[in-house]
């Protein structure tokens, strides 16, 4: 009985720490939370304020990657305010049914325009066709959705694999490629193929290449790829030249199956996101290219898009807009931004550009080794 | 105390009589025949089938992949591909015997393997606002015996928080473990400041843990390793056996226990000498012997096998798996057992943690995603029942060499991953659908199983090569 009393009494204590935990988070490093609150008085009550009459909710599929909280919110919610709207957001945590709920939600809460990052981009057409034959503008935030009516904001997803492949073919341009493709169910881990195949697609028929092991990775889990490459290295007894490899993370995982076989910097690997470990490889020599996509672009470009939706909701007639079609058939508006493919000789790039500090960059690299590292 | 165990030593079958093998041994009269003697000896058949499973499932791919598979390098990096999960998955055995689930092992795992990185790259424990700075020694060549410690006594607290509410709180495990799946995951982005950036690189030392270019004992340490083995081997038969005689018990016939001692060795010994040290580092030239990692998974099996047969805990745990009223009648401290299952859960996890984000070089948020499902497998495989009392720490390792053999397989031969998860989930209920129609005595059940897995697994290969 007394274990019994203790018990509740520790899950009461639970539930408050819990709850000073969470009011704790939603001033210190939410601010979104408090705008939130913020609006919905704000609108019912003065009718617009700071806030004027556009406020753009943002409908996030998760937060499991580094960038979306550091890079692509703050820019897109600046980009936002400085155009008079109001940001509002959640997050769908990586389910496609919470983010149809999600996009309710914020129409509820008086968006006029919606910036959705979607979780699936066939699952969300439904949700996006709703908020449409309310009024409200969609924005395609990065990945593409199936739609004729949005407005589809992003890298250039299949310069992305072009830019990739380039940078290995440059190095080598023949000799047994291995191919580490993202996740199956994402689109982009076949504009990335696509795009790549426009750079090797001769060699290989002409048999100057041959590409000895392809295969997906659940979730882009980078040790998933470690286990593939060390699969890969082993089926070929290490006669593997080349190893294009979708991302970042991936990259990080088939470098270290290789620096097993103490191959690492020697055979071309490729990766894209700018994540620090990644750009830190380049500047160690391990990995060849990164191609970077400066998120605070994608964001500018989408707050400043969505601003002009709340002034018209046509998508053509935002400018740099041009017509896109889909692998789908569809044709909708687009705006491409171009990434940028970082390898040795253009690291200062990302230094210049405030991505990354020299020291991150330069940890563990030899001086003079490469240009920025002194 | 219940007799429905079969635990056994260091994969070396011994130990009181399995309840699964008696019904099948009485009604068969023929006191000479193979089978007989083998039943009457208190051999653990399951565990034998499912070496014999390893042996099948290795020849095919090795068929199939034109002699790549059955290399030296390939099996070295099997063994190393292995040890997350298995050792993971010993802990996972005791748990799902006193009928409990642990759903939050992934999700802890990615959770352990950030902290101890961080403690690496930023010298720093931080969770929220609370902020350890370890100072200069974190700049020390110790930092990774401290990562390893932080990571390991985290996961022990974890485990003891979660085993408290499941024991003493009376909230179902798969409750507790389910909260702990979100909220462990969670925490990842709650550790420093990083907003869940990804970690490296680690301490060069720390990395030996993930096996790697120096991560090996090298080729005399692991010949002494493997005669150590050898020796452990001969003992444990003959102090099973003294035992036995001593309590007159019903004795193996001597030459069974030769037999079983000699295999054993050959094994051993074969591991090191066709395996480990016939791979040849290709860095430093020299035999590469058998992986850090490896050695710990193997020194992880026995002292779980000694906890979970020898000690008092373990009894415990299995006689309230099988019977928890009887148990708590009996005078057994039941929630504190309970709880201790999952602190020593815990442990393990903070253990594989290391050896994953070793591997790695690196941790990232994604660490560990869905590693809670294969280490249940892998004790399901092993032949742990959720009815609780029944499982064995050898089998549940056994079950995750299966499992990581059908993968590291499948990538061998090109075939793609959806097929690969498809393969996996048949072979995962085949296995266990033979086991318990085996148990009901149902030969010609668990035959039409295995031929209907077996159909279906290689119609699924045969359609996924690229």
């Amino acid at each position: 009985m007394r274990i019994r009393r203790i018990a509740s009494a520790a899950v009461v204590a639970g539930l408050v720490l819990a709850a000073c935990g969470s009011d704790d988070d939603s001033t210190s490093d939410a601010p979104d939370g408090t705008d939130a609150a913020g609006e919905t008085e704000g609108t019912d009550a003065a009718g617009g304020g700071e806030g004027g009459d556009c406020v753009v909710g943002v409908s996030w599929n998760n937060y499991q990657e580094e960038r979306w909280a550091k890079w692509d919110e703050p820019a897109l919610k600046a980009a936002i305010e400085a155009g008079g709207g109001t940001y509002v957001s959640n997050d769908a945590k990586s389910s496609a049914e919470t983010q149809a709920s999600n996009m309710e939600n914020l129409i509820s809460q008086g968006a006029n325009a919606l910036v959705v990052l979607a979780q699936d981009g066939t699952a969300v057409i439904p949700a996006v066709q709703d908020a449409i034959s309310q009024g409200v503008p969609v924005i395609a935030y990065d990945r593409l959705i199936e739609d004729p009516d949005v407005l589809y904001i992003t890298f250039d997803n299949q310069l992305v694999g072009e830019m990739q492949a380039q940078a290995l073919f440059d190095i080598q341009p023949t000799g047994n490629w291995v191919i580490i493709k993202g996740n199956s169910a994402d689109a982009n881990a076949d504009f990335l193929r696509s795009g790549a195949e426009k750079v090797i697609g001769e060699a290989v028929a002409a048999g100057d290449i041959t590409i000895v092991g392809e295969d997906y990775t659940d979730n882009w889990d980078p040790a998933n790829a470690q286990t593939t490459m060390e699969q890969f290295l082993s089926a070929e007894n290490n006669d593997i030249q080349v190893a294009l490899v979708q991302n970042d993370g991936m990259a990080g995982g088939a470098i270290a199956a290789l620096e097993a076989q103490g191959l690492a910097g020697e055979v071309p690997v490729s990766g894209q996101d700018g994540e620090q470990a990644a750009l830190n490889r380049v500047a160690l020599g391990t990995q060849t290219v990164d191609v970077w996509k400066d998120a605070r672009e994608l964001g500018t470009a989408a707050g400043e898009a969505a601003v002009a939706l709340c002034g018209n909701p046509d998508p053509s007639a935002v400018s740099g807009a041009s017509a896109f079609t889909t692998p789908g058939g569809n044709e909708v508006s687009s705006i491409f931004l171009e990434p940028i493919p970082i390898t040795q000789d253009n690291l200062d790039v990302v230094v210049d550009a405030g991505w990354i500090s020299e020291e991150d960059l330069c940890a563990g690299v030899e001086a003079g080794s490469v240009a920025v590292c002194p | 105390m219940t007799d429905a165990n079969t635990e056994v030593p260091g994969g070396v079958p011994s130990g009181p009589p399995p309840s699964v093998t008696a019904p099948t041994v009485t009604p068969v009269p023929a006191p000479s025949s193979w089978r007989t003697s083998f039943a009457s000896a208190d051999v653990d058949t399951r565990l034998f089938g499912m070496i014999a499973a390893i042996v099948v499932i290795w020849i095919a791919f090795n068929v199939l992949s034109g002699g790549d598979f059955l290399t030296a390098r390939n099996l070295w990096n099997l063994s190393v591909q292995s040890t997350s999960i298995a050792i993971m998955a010993t802990g996972m055995v005791l748990i799902i015997v006193s009928r409990n689930i642990d759903l939050s092992v992934g999700s802890l795992l990615g959770f352990l393997g950030y902290s101890m990185a961080l403690v690496q790259t930023d010298g720093v424990i931080a969770f929220f606002n609370v902020k350890i700075d370890l100072g200069s020694i974190g700049d020390s060549s110790w930092i990774w015996l401290i990562a390893l410690a932080v990571g390991i006594s985290l996961g022990a607290l974890v485990g003891a928080i979660q085993g408290f509410i499941i024991a003493y709180g009376g909230v179902p495990a798969f409750i507790v473990t389910l909260g702990g799946f979100l909220v462990w995951r969670g925490m990842i982005f709650r550790t420093g400041d990083k907003q869940g950036q990804t970690l490296a690189p680690l301490d060069s030392t720390f990395r030996l843990f993930g096996g790697g270019p120096d991560g090996s004992l090298g080729e005399w340490r692991s010949w002494l390793f493997a005669a150590l083995g050898c020796g452990l081997i001969v003992l444990a038969l003959w102090l099973a056996r003294r035992r036995r005689q001593r309590y007159d018990l019903k004795v193996r016939p001597l030459w069974m226990d030769t037999a079983f001692g000699v295999i054993g060795c050959a094994v051993v010994l074969a591991g090191v000498g066709l395996v480990a040290n016939r791979y040849i580092s290709p860095i430093t030239g020299n035999p590469t012997g058998i992986a850090y990692p490896v050695v710990i998974l193997i020194v992880a099996t026995l002292a779980m096998t000694y906890l979970a047969r020898q000690r008092r805990f373990g009894r415990y745990v299995y006689a309230y798996g099988g019977n928890p009223e009887a148990a708590e009648l009996g005078g057994i401290n039941t929630r504190r057992t309970v709880m201790l299952t999952f602190v020593l859960m815990g442990v393990l996890v903070g253990i594989s943690a290391a050896i994953q984000t070793a591997r790695l070089n690196a941790a990232v948020t994604n660490l560990g995603v869905q590693n809670e499902l294969d280490v249940i497998a892998a004790a399901v495989i092993g032949g742990t029942s959720f009815a609780g009392g029944v499982g064995t720490i050898a089998g549940a390792v056994l079950g995750a060499v299966i499992m990581q053999s059908l993968r590291s397989g499948m990538v061998l031969l090109n075939i793609d991953s959806p097929s690969q998860d498809i393969v996996v989930g048949v072979v995962l209920v085949t296995a266990v659908a033979i086991d318990s129609t085996l148990r009901l005595g149902r030969r010609q059940v668990a035959l039409a199983a295995l031929v209907v897995g077996l159909i279906i697994a290689a119609f699924v290969i045969q359609t996924g090569r690229a």
